[in-house]
Formats: structure tokens, sequence, C-alpha cells
């Protein structure tokens, strides 16, 4: 290997070895934290909802004025959305997962505690947990008497306050709330009601991840019946295959119940999951589109620059070639000076890739880099490099030995 | 040591052939210091390129150091110039970027040669044209005179059975050329064959033996009086 001579040679021709090092070095401290900023929205659009997906829909309404009997027409449209061909069950939910409207209060284990141990968001409707296919991993769902109408509740705090409800909480919460301990049994207190944990579910994400994505699990379900005039939402859980036809089917009958209501929404989960990550999504590819852009002008500054030089260096090409180099002796001493630069320059770019991440940490609610990122992003620039220097290294190792003796 | 018999080269395009060498032969002694002179365009630099494997030659056949060339490819062609070829060229050619010690290791670095062997070797052939103090000076900081002696020095570094030299005077002025004509003709003594490719009769005259070529072929000077008109104007090829 010419490691010697190559970097004498590179000295004398510092300014131009200096820019290429630095764009390897810009390039590779980006795209290291672009790529890891990529995988981090893609493992957020692959976060578990806790509900069978693949089964439920959900239709969104709004009324013109308030239903006069609200809970009677509430029990008539769950009525009439069952006997749909191919609805297993039915509820009218407070809130639904990934739909950016939730509720949410502060809860704390002890009554006697000032500060709230932590933010949880409530999810109220009947038959919730069998609809959503949320999958219970102890305890029990809510028995038929454990049920209050949610209009009753509110109206009346004293029928929740003068007795301990009943909750069902997430695996996450329990975890959090009672690390290491099974969470039946124990209490739950907020806005002076006391709740019993008689269940725990596995997963059941929050409608809006405002507090980021450490709490996303922190769930509590609770037995309140809503009805119309205090929920929006008719999610279905329907027979496989059969989505798209329910939901013309569950927005139809709505109407024809009552023709002053207006349809919102009809959604299958999978659209409100792809809606929910429009956002994530069209930042992965944004990001994308700066990788390609940063390692194509990238590749184009390495192609450039080593044209330039074969072009430059053609005479001392066949000067090499007259004293013995061999074709593959001269494909590799550019390929060597392009390693060189390139781990000079992916070397500054990892310390730069850190700088970028601390300044993304401080800044914006980004993770530390985790260091796999940085010798992946290495062994990119590395490849690109080799790459784009096979081209003009091609061309140097054709220059024929005879230029040696030609006149400049 | 260098042997072409019926030697041609044909540079062809679609129109017309144009002969650099015409049915040449050569026979070059081991030990022997010959001159090749000629006109401007008599063939005597295409001659060079051929005995140094530099080029290759369309008929006629080429033994070197009793091997014939004609059929060798590319990668064998660079490993007998690496081994058995030392050149030296009119414009020096030596490697701008590189100090006059890494000058003179590129040969030794294809051969493959360890380290110490090669700086063993740089050494004594810097030492051998007086350069030794100058390993670290780039070849911008030397005069013509001391960038074809370490040119000289790395066509030695290497121990070739053969120096091919093309003009090596040409491009220095009378009391340099003096000096490297002097080395040549030291190196010649020691043992080595020197085939120098020159139109400079005093420089020819300075050979144990000259071979002449006008339009491709070897002819005998006595017969060739555009020889003494052409070098008077001071061209050459």
């Amino acid at each position: 290997m010419e490691i010697g001579p190559i970097l004498s040679t590179l000295r004398r021709h510092k300014i131009t070895a200096f820019l290429l090092v630095i764009e390897i070095a810009l390039t590779c401290a980006i795209v290291s934290n672009a790529v890891f900023l990529i995988s981090q929205r893609l493992e957020r659009m692959k976060m578990p909802s806790g509900v069978a997906e693949h089964q439920l829909v959900m239709v969104q309404m709004t009324h013109t004025t308030p239903a006069r009997d609200a809970m009677a027409r509430t029990q008539a449209d769950l009525a009439a959305l069952r006997a749909i061909p191919g609805v297993k069950d039915v509820t009218l939910a407070s809130q639904v997962p990934l739909t950016n409207s939730s509720s949410n209060t502060e809860i704390r284990t002890d009554p006697s505690q000032k500060l709230p141990t932590l933010n949880a968001t409530q999810y109220f409707g009947q038959d919730l947990i069998r609809t959503f296919g949320a999958q219970l991993v102890a305890g029990r769902d809510f028995r038929p008497d454990e049920y209050l109408d949610y209009a009753k509740v509110i109206h009346n705090l004293d029928l929740v306050r003068t007795q301990t409800s009943s909750v069902v909480i997430t695996e996450a919460l329990a975890e959090r709330l009672w690390p290491g301990e099974s969470a039946l049994g124990k209490r739950i207190y907020f806005a002076g009601v006391e709740t019993r944990v008689v269940g725990v579910v596995k997963s059941l994400v929050r409608p809006s991840l405002f507090e980021g994505d450490g709490g996303a699990q922190w769930s509590m379900i609770f037995p309140l019946r809503m009805d119309v005039n205090h929920a929006s939402r008719y999610v279905l859980r329907t027979e496989p295959g059969s989505r798209r036809r329910v939901l013309d089917a569950a927005a139809r009958v709505l109407r024809q119940l009552d023709p002053h209501r207006i349809i919102l929404e009809k959604q299958t989960f999978a659209e409100i999951r792809t809606d929910y990550f429009r956002n994530d999504r069209a930042m992965a590819g944004i990001l994308l589109g700066v990788i390609v852009a940063l390692l194509t002008v990238t590749a184009l500054g390495i192609v450039g620059l080593a044209s330039f030089w074969v072009a430059q260096r053609r005479r001392t090409i066949g000067v090499r070639r007259a004293l013995g180099a061999t074709r593959g002796d001269i494909l590799r001493y550019f390929q060597t000076e392009n390693f060189l630069l390139a781990t000079i320059g992916i070397a500054l770019g990892m310390v730069l890739a850190w700088g970028i991440n601390l300044f993304l940490m401080q800044h914006y609610e980004v993770a530390r880099l985790p260091w796999i990122y940085l010798p992946a992003g290495a062994l990119a620039l590395w490849l690109i490099g080799q790459l784009a220097v096979l081209g003009p290294a091609l061309r140097a190792s054709h220059v024929p030995p005879v230029v040696a003796t030609r006149s400049v | 040591m260098l042997k072409m018999t019926h030697l041609s080269k044909v540079y062809r395009t679609e129109v017309v052939e144009t002969y650099a060498l015409r049915d040449f032969s050569i026979d070059v002694k081991e030990g022997e210091f010959v001159a090749v002179t000629g006109p401007s365009g008599s063939g005597k630099t295409t001659f060079l390129t051929i005995a140094g494997l530099l080029e290759t030659f369309t008929g006629g056949e080429y033994l070197l150091d009793g091997a014939d060339v004609s059929g060798l490819n590319d990668n064998a062609r660079s490993k007998i110039r690496n081994e058995k070829i030392g050149f030296i060229f009119q414009a020096f050619n030596l490697i701008p970027d590189l100090n006059v010690f890494d000058n003179v290791e590129v040969p030794l670095r294809y051969r493959g040669m360890k380290s110490a062997e090669r700086k063993r070797r740089i050494m004594d052939a810097l030492e051998r044209v007086g350069l030794a103090s100058r390993i670290k000076h780039y070849p911008a900081e030397l005069s013509g005179g001391q960038q074809q002696r370490v040119a000289i020095a790395r066509a030695l570094a290497g121990s070739p059975r053969l120096l091919l030299a093309d003009e090596p005077t040409g491009n220095l002025d009378t009391q340099m050329a003096r000096g490297v004509l002097e080395l040549l003709e030291d190196i010649h003594r020691e043992g080595a064959t020197i085939v120098m490719v020159t139109h400079d009769p005093e420089l020819a005259a300075r050979a144990q033996r000259n071979v002449h070529i006008i339009d491709g072929q070897e002819v005998d000077i006595a017969e060739e009086p555009r020889f003494h008109a052409d070098h008077a104007t001071g061209s050459h090829a």
C-alpha cells in the first residue's frame, strides 16, 4: 500500500483535499443523524395501538341540535349498528386511539399526595374493551352492573365520589405506578374520585401523544355509558373482510335513524393510523430526500475531484506505468487515496454527528444517537466513495505507459 | 540483451498506414553502450518505446534478455519494465508531489520490496548520483541537472538489466549535460547495458556504437548525409 506517498501527495493539494474531507464529514454527520431520525419516525409509526386494527371501523358524527333523549337515541343507534351483517361489536366511545382528540386527567396513587403522579388519558364507553379488541392480561372486564351513564355522572359527581369505582388500566401504566407489583386491587385517585383497578390490558395507546412517546400507553378505561350528546364516535368491530361494506352501511343507518345528523368521518382504523402518522411519514420522506441529495452531491464531488486529479496527473500516471505499475496498481492508488480522504472525513463526521445530536437533544425532543449509526454511516460513505472513484480510477488505469515519453 | 529482428510498427487510420519502424533490426549485447540517432520523425522514440515495452509492435521479433516479449500481456510487460528496464527520460519525469526519496522509491514499491531493502537501495542510488543529502527536497527545488540525476538514481535503484535513455541531456545546459553524460559513462563502465536515443552527434560519439535510423529503418551513417544537415538545425525526434 502506498499510504505514505499518497498522504505526501495530498499534503501538496491541501485545499482540494480539505474541501472533500469537509464535504464527507458534513455528509457523514448529517446522514447519521438523519438516518437515526428516520428510524425513530418509523419506529413511532409502528407504535402498537392495543386495538384490533384490522377489524375496526369508526364513524364520527355531529348533531345540528342536541338529541332530546340522548341515551334512548344512542341505544337505538347501537341496536341498529349491531344488526348490520358483519358487525361483531359496537360502542360509542368517548375517544379513539390515534385521533388527536383526548380527555386526560392527573392521577395519584395516594390521596394525600400534593403533586400528581402522572397524567393519564381516560376512555369511556360501554363494551369498549371487547369492541376495541383490547387484550386483557390480568383481572376482568367490567360487569354490566358497574356501568353508569356519563351524562348523569357529570351532573352529579357524588355518584362516583361516594363509592369506589372500577377502572381497567394498561400494563404500561400499571408498571409505571406500581413497578414489579400486581396492579389488581390497587387504588387510583383523581378529582376526588377513588377507583380500584379490576383489570389490566396489554396495551391501549393515547389518542394524542402530546406528552411525547414515553407516556403513550398511560391509559385508563372507566365503565361509563356515553350518549350521542357527549360522544361522537361509533366504533364497530367487524368480521374479517367486511370493513368497507360495514362502514358504508353504518353511515347509511345512522343517517336514516336521524336525518339531522351529519357524518363527519367514516374511516377504517388503518386509515386512522395512516392519517395520524402522516407528518411522521412526510418527515421521514423529506429526511430521506436530504440523505439521497447529500450522498449524491458528495458522490459527484468525489467523481469530479477524482476526474480532475486523473486528468491533472495523466503524465505521472504514465510515468508510474512506465516504471512498472500495473493497471491494478493505478486503480488501487486512486481507491486508496479516496479511502484515506473518506476515513479522515468520516472520523471528523463522527465527532460532528455527535455534536449535532447533542444540539438536537438540547433543543428538540430527540434521543441520544445510538453508536451503531456511526459505523453504519461510515460504511455507507466508504462504499459511496469507492463506487464514485471507480470510474475515474478505471480511466486512470487505462492511461498507457507510453504517455511518459510524450512531450507535455 | 536486446535483439530486434525485422521489426515493424505501423500506425493505421481508415485511409492511411504509416510505418514508424520498417524491417528494423538491432542487436545490443550485454554491457554495450549504444546510441540510436536519427532526425526528427525518423522513428528513434518509437524504437525506444517498443524496446522499453511501453508500446507493442506490429511485426517482427523482439527478444529481451533472451525472452520473446511479443505475446506478453499488460501485467507481464509491467513486471518486465519494473524488474529489467531502467528509464531515463528527456523531461526527467519525476513526480512533482513526491520528494526525492519517494520518487526513487516508486519502482521499488511496485516490485513489492520490503521497506528496509527499499531504503538501502534508494540511499545507495542517491549516493551514486551525489544527491543523498537532498532526499527531502521536491523536484521543483532542484536544478534540471539534479532532477535528471534523481531520475538516473530511480532507474539505477532497481538494478535493471537495461538502461534506456531518451535524450537524457536534451533539457540541460552544457555543463549539466556533461555531468549527466559522465555519470552514464561511469554506470556503463560498471557493466550496465545502455541504449540511448539522441539527435546530438556529440553525445552519440561518446557511445561505443551508433545505430542510425532514417524513416524507420537502420542505415549506415556514411551513406546518409541528411543526418548531418538535420542535426545542424538542432531538430530531434
